[in-house]
């Protein structure tokens, strides 16, 4: 009886959150599978008819699906491999005792800038800056890099880049003040013991630095992938996916089939197929974490 | 402290390189702000004007009136406030418990459970909407700010919970012990003993929380109804209007918005790095 | 002290849902979700509804406001879930999927009902034989000019015919002092550009995209000529630049800042250019029309407007609110108070005698036809962008024109059974 009570312990602790998450989160998740299954959802005059596979069918064979699918990847990649350098970088920087306490508060406050705004205000704030007419042309045009306005989110070639760079932006300070921590973390001794072996500074970030920030560097890369698939504010209110789905993710996918076609059985099995994308990526973290603590 | 950037005689050219890098990422990160700021102050014409200029003839600031006499712009502050605030509250209180189950029990389902907290994620907010919101009408909700409450916990616990197990695993059991020893119970050791200890920690999960309950939309508005329940990122997007934006009044609010968020990162800057660090190194 | 702290929030919450929901109702409360009232001077449109509250005792309006954006998501989510406002603010492109959903009832029963006879209405949106919508207000998309870019070109007159438009649109670009002729905004996130920058071009020549209520756009001479037009203004480097991007109110600041000497757009911005740039010269005209034809120019517009949910337990109250909308003298407030055009034949808005520039727009009105072939078809807003994504194709001469109308007539069929 005691025994049976004293398993029950860590379930009661954990009891507030099963019952949040599995009321507000899996039934609603059950719901998006339910309707994936099925024909005319919501917006319909008939009832929904039950299809079995093939909305995945006809999901994974459309080309405009695949090239969402893999301009997702490419801003999850860059994004991810961005935000690690940008965020290591400045974590650095912002580390050193060259500068006073204050002015590195200051500094620090600088840098968390861009993690402070609402999407939607950072759409707007970037599609001024970029704007033909805009601030960045003009500099550009003034150190003479640039003669011509150049159509940052209106062309086809730079649309993609342009929003990745402005996600890239966005996200990086979320990895500065992990590593910022991260480094902190790192005791003295070490580098000390690594310059009695004579080791420079690049043998030090390479085999104490990196070494010692890697458990960050997973979880950090694991969260931003799956945060940065479901980024849809910041691309949706720039370009909206466009010029013709030149910067089109599946974010921006799925809500055009939902609220623009009213395609919710479809738009329900592009969620599916990234939460199984998703999934994918945190089996790898969970397996990682395992391997980790043994 | 950093030992990577003070090797002996190449002090003056490093510490040159480094104020250099400072500089440019702080314009990097600042700039495209001070934009922002500095349109905040122009007239809705001017920010249109080129050749672009930092300071015009119609710097005012008509915008911060603006937004700041009208009751309902206030309202959406008082709005946000609260809910960021009471989401910082209920998540702490319910990730701490669930992270010091996953950090000092062994039991069954353990890992499963763990993947399932990062899974339920994992479904993009956009498709989920339909389906959640008729799950709060449906729990009578609809319009409430504990729908707000409980929507954000959703999206924030997960990290909370995996910062919070990484942060326990790093105070030893011996403390555990000791109170065990004592006759004192699970609960004691957790409030009493780990959370003091812990509060770095607890400061770092409360600004993310509070961050990501600050600035959320989507859901803010589908589940809210009427004004008084609504929240700042719906002000900003309300300027946004059919034909027009109101340029400047949506910059001022989004200078206003994040004020308190740079002022809570301000103070509590030391506790939240220190927080961080632990945390997330034995996630 | 913490706890104290804590649980005074945690009070002060309970007492806001605990009070909201204690609200008791006697009388009926009507629920009106609309994105208009954020578009008024303020406390205007509160003005309207308290006024019907005076004449209907034991009825009030409860204003539900949100942003343009995302009126239309949030319509659609209140009608899956049962949360749907009584009375909605509706855009013509929303109504077929809202009727196919369910969600909109059948104006038509509720006038017989109340004997209203709906011969003042200057306009019904019919399906299937029913009325579902009645535009409240209507914004018609003329040309404006910038009279002293015009000037400073040497032109004297607004163009009336594509041909002047276009030499106009030469003259007065000059890409060196950063001044366009023409602005077209082909934003994939607003595609309504589609509607009144593209579309429109057909309609005031008196063309149709449609055919039996069919698309019609392959072998079209009407279609064909107007986007081999737009094409030509394209190539000559009239058009400004970040087409592509542009949403409808980036195209008037550019108007206001003087860098664009046209462009196809709502009567309601002519206030806020009046406002944002006060000592900027311009006129008001219709769209040209091809050469030669010198029948009734279709006129682009934009509605507010009204519709009561399927699902509303108060649909007698939810038509008087709508008939007193309508009626001649509160449509003729609304209107002037919109800068819009009333919904109501015999409602004359209080600007277009004291105002000249509304005044030559009245005319511009008056002597064209409402002309908006999008209102009322299915899933209209992917029309645009499926019409808007090979468009573009074509403007940057990687279509042909029959490769770009052969696609979009093939997307569109699908939608059309």
């Amino acid at each position: 009886m005691l025994k049976i009570r004293k398993q029950l312990v860590p379930f009661a602790y954990l009891s507030p959150t099963l019952i949040l998450l599995s009321v507000l989160s899996l039934i609603p998740i059950a719901t998006v599978f339910y309707y994936s299954l099925m024909d005319n959802v919501i917006i319909t005059n008939v009832p929904p008819q039950f299809v079995g596979l093939s909305n995945y069918q006809e999901i994974l064979s459309d080309q405009n699906f695949i090239q969402a699918f893999e301009h997702t990847i490419i801003l999850a990649l860059a994004s991810v491999i961005a935000h690690f350098i940008l965020g290591l970088a400045f974590a650095m920087l912002l580390n050193t005792k060259i500068i006073g306490p204050i002015t590195k508060a200051l500094f620090r406050v600088v840098y968390i800038l861009p993690w402070v705004f609402t999407a939607s205000i950072i759409a707007v704030l970037w599609r001024l800056l970029l704007n033909p007419n805009g601030v960045v042309n003009f500099v550009l045009s003034g150190i003479g890099v640039a003669n011509a306005p150049i159509e940052w989110l209106a062309s086809r070639q730079l649309a993609l880049p342009s929003v990745i760079f402005i996600n890239i932006w966005a996200g990086y300070p979320f990895y500065m003040v992990s590593f910022l921590a991260g480094l902190q973390g790192i005791s003295d001794d070490l580098y000390e013991a690594g310059k009695i072996d004579g080791a420079g500074t690049v043998a030090l970030f390479r085999y104490i630095t990196l070494p010692m920030l890697r458990p960050i560097i997973v979880s950090l890369a694991m969260l931003d992938f799956i945060w940065t698939t479901h980024q849809f504010t910041l691309i949706w209110m720039t370009t909206g996916g466009g010029p013709v789905r030149a910067s089109e993710v599946l974010s921006t996918f799925t809500y055009k089939l939902a609220f623009s076609s009213y395609e919710f059985s479809l738009a329900s099995t592009t969620a599916m197929v990234i939460l199984a994308l998703s999934t994918v990526v945190a089996f790898f973290y969970v397996r990682n974490q395992r391997l980790a603590n043994e | 402290m950093n030992k990577v950037v003070t090797q002996p005689g190449s002090t003056s050219w490093v510490r040159f390189l480094v104020i250099v890098g400072l500089v440019l990422g702080a314009l990097f990160a600042g700039l495209p702000v001070l934009w922002m700021l500095v349109s905040s102050f122009k007239s809705n014409t001017e920010i249109f004007a080129y050749p672009p200029r930092l300071f015009d003839e119609s710097f005012s600031f008509q915008a911060y009136t603006a937004v700041l006499t009208d009751p309902q712009k206030v309202r959406y502050f008082v709005n946000s406030y609260l809910v960021s605030g009471l989401v910082t509250l209920c998540t702490l209180v319910v990730g701490i418990m669930a992270g010091f189950s996953f950090s000092r029990y062994n039991f069954r389902f353990k890992r499963v459970l763990n993947l399932l907290i990062i899974g339920v994620q994992s479904v993009p907010p956009i498709t989920l909407m339909i389906p959640y919101f008729g799950l709060i009408v449906a729990l009578q909700l609809y319009n409430t700010y504990w729908a707000l409450i409980l929507t954000y916990m959703v999206f924030t616990l997960p990290y909370a919970i995996i910062m919070m197990t990484g942060y326990f695993n790093t105070l030893p059991r011996e403390l555990d012990e000791a109170v065990m020893i004592d006759g004192g119970s699970s609960s004691i050791i957790l409030w009493r003993i780990l959370v003091p200890i812990s509060l770095p920690g607890i400061v770092s999960v409360g600004v993310y929380t509070f961050m990501l309950a600050w600035n959320e939309f989507l859901f803010a508005l589908t589940l809210t109804r009427t004004n008084d329940m609504r929240t700042v990122p719906i002000g900003i997007q309300l300027l946004m209007g059919q034909h027009s934006f109101e340029w400047n009044q949506m910059m001022a609010m989004s200078v206003l918005g994040s004020l308190p968020v740079l002022i809570l990162f301000l103070l509590f800057q030391r506790y939240f790095i220190a927080g961080m660090a632990v945390g997330s190194i034995k996630g | 002290m913490k706890h104290k702290t804590i649980s005074l929030l945690l009070m002060v919450a309970m007492l806001l849902v605990v009070g909201g929901a204690a609200l008791a109702q006697d009388s009926v409360t009507l629920e009106f979700s609309q994105w208009w009232e954020p578009e008024l001077p303020e406390g205007s449109f509160r003005a309207l509804m308290d006024e019907f509250e005076a004449q209907n005792p034991g009825i009030t309006v409860e204003l539900i406001s949100g942003p343009y954006s995302t009126t239309r998501d949030q319509i659609v989510a209140g009608a899956a879930t049962g949360t749907m406002a009584d009375v909605v603010g509706l855009d013509g492109a929303w109504v077929s999927d809202f009727v196919k959903q369910g969600a909109l009832a059948s104006l038509t029963d509720m006038m017989s009902e109340a004997g209203y006879d709906g011969s003042e209405l200057a306009a019904q949106i019919q399906l299937n034989g029913a009325t579902y919508m009645i535009p409240v207000v209507n914004f018609v998309y003329p040309v404006f000019v910038n009279l002293d870019l015009m000037e400073a070109a040497g032109i004297e007159n607004p163009p009336t015919t594509r041909d002047e438009f276009a030499a106009a649109a030469a003259a007065l670009t000059n890409p060196d002092n950063n001044v366009y002729g023409w602005v077209l905004p082909l934003s994939t996130e607003q595609p309504n550009g589609i509607q009144n920058d593209v579309m429109s071009w057909v309609w005031a020549t008196g063309g149709s995209m449609m055919a039996d209520g069919q698309p019609n756009l392959v072998g079209n001479d009407e279609v064909s000529s107007a986007m081999e037009y737009i094409k030509s203004l394209w190539d000559a480097g009239v058009v400004a630049p970040g087409a592509f991007a542009m949403h409808e109110q980036d195209k008037v600041e550019e108007f206001t800042n003087g860098r664009v000497g046209m462009m196809v757009d709502s009567l309601a911005h002519i206030n806020l250019i009046r406002e944002r740039n006060p000592e900027l010269n311009f006129a008001i005209t219709a769209l040209p029309a091809a050469e030669g034809y010198d029948g009734p120019r279709g006129l682009p517009y934009a509605s507010w407007g009204i519709g009561v949910a399927e699902n509303s337990e108060h649909k007698a109250e939810a038509w008087k609110l709508v008939e007193y909308l309508m009626s001649a003298d509160v449509n003729s407030q609304l209107s002037s108070i919109a800068h819009a055009f009333p919904g109501n034949v015999n409602s004359t808005p209080d600007y277009v005698e004291s105002d000249p520039l509304f005044a030559a727009a009245f005319e511009v009105f008056q002597t064209g036809t409402l002309a908006n072939e999008f209102v009322g078809l299915p899933v209209a807003e992917t029309l645009m962008r499926e019409f808007e994504e090979p468009f573009q194709l074509y403007l940057d001469g990687d279509m042909t024109l029959d490769e770009f109308l052969t696609t979009a007539q093939d997307a569109w069929m699908a939608h059309f059974e």
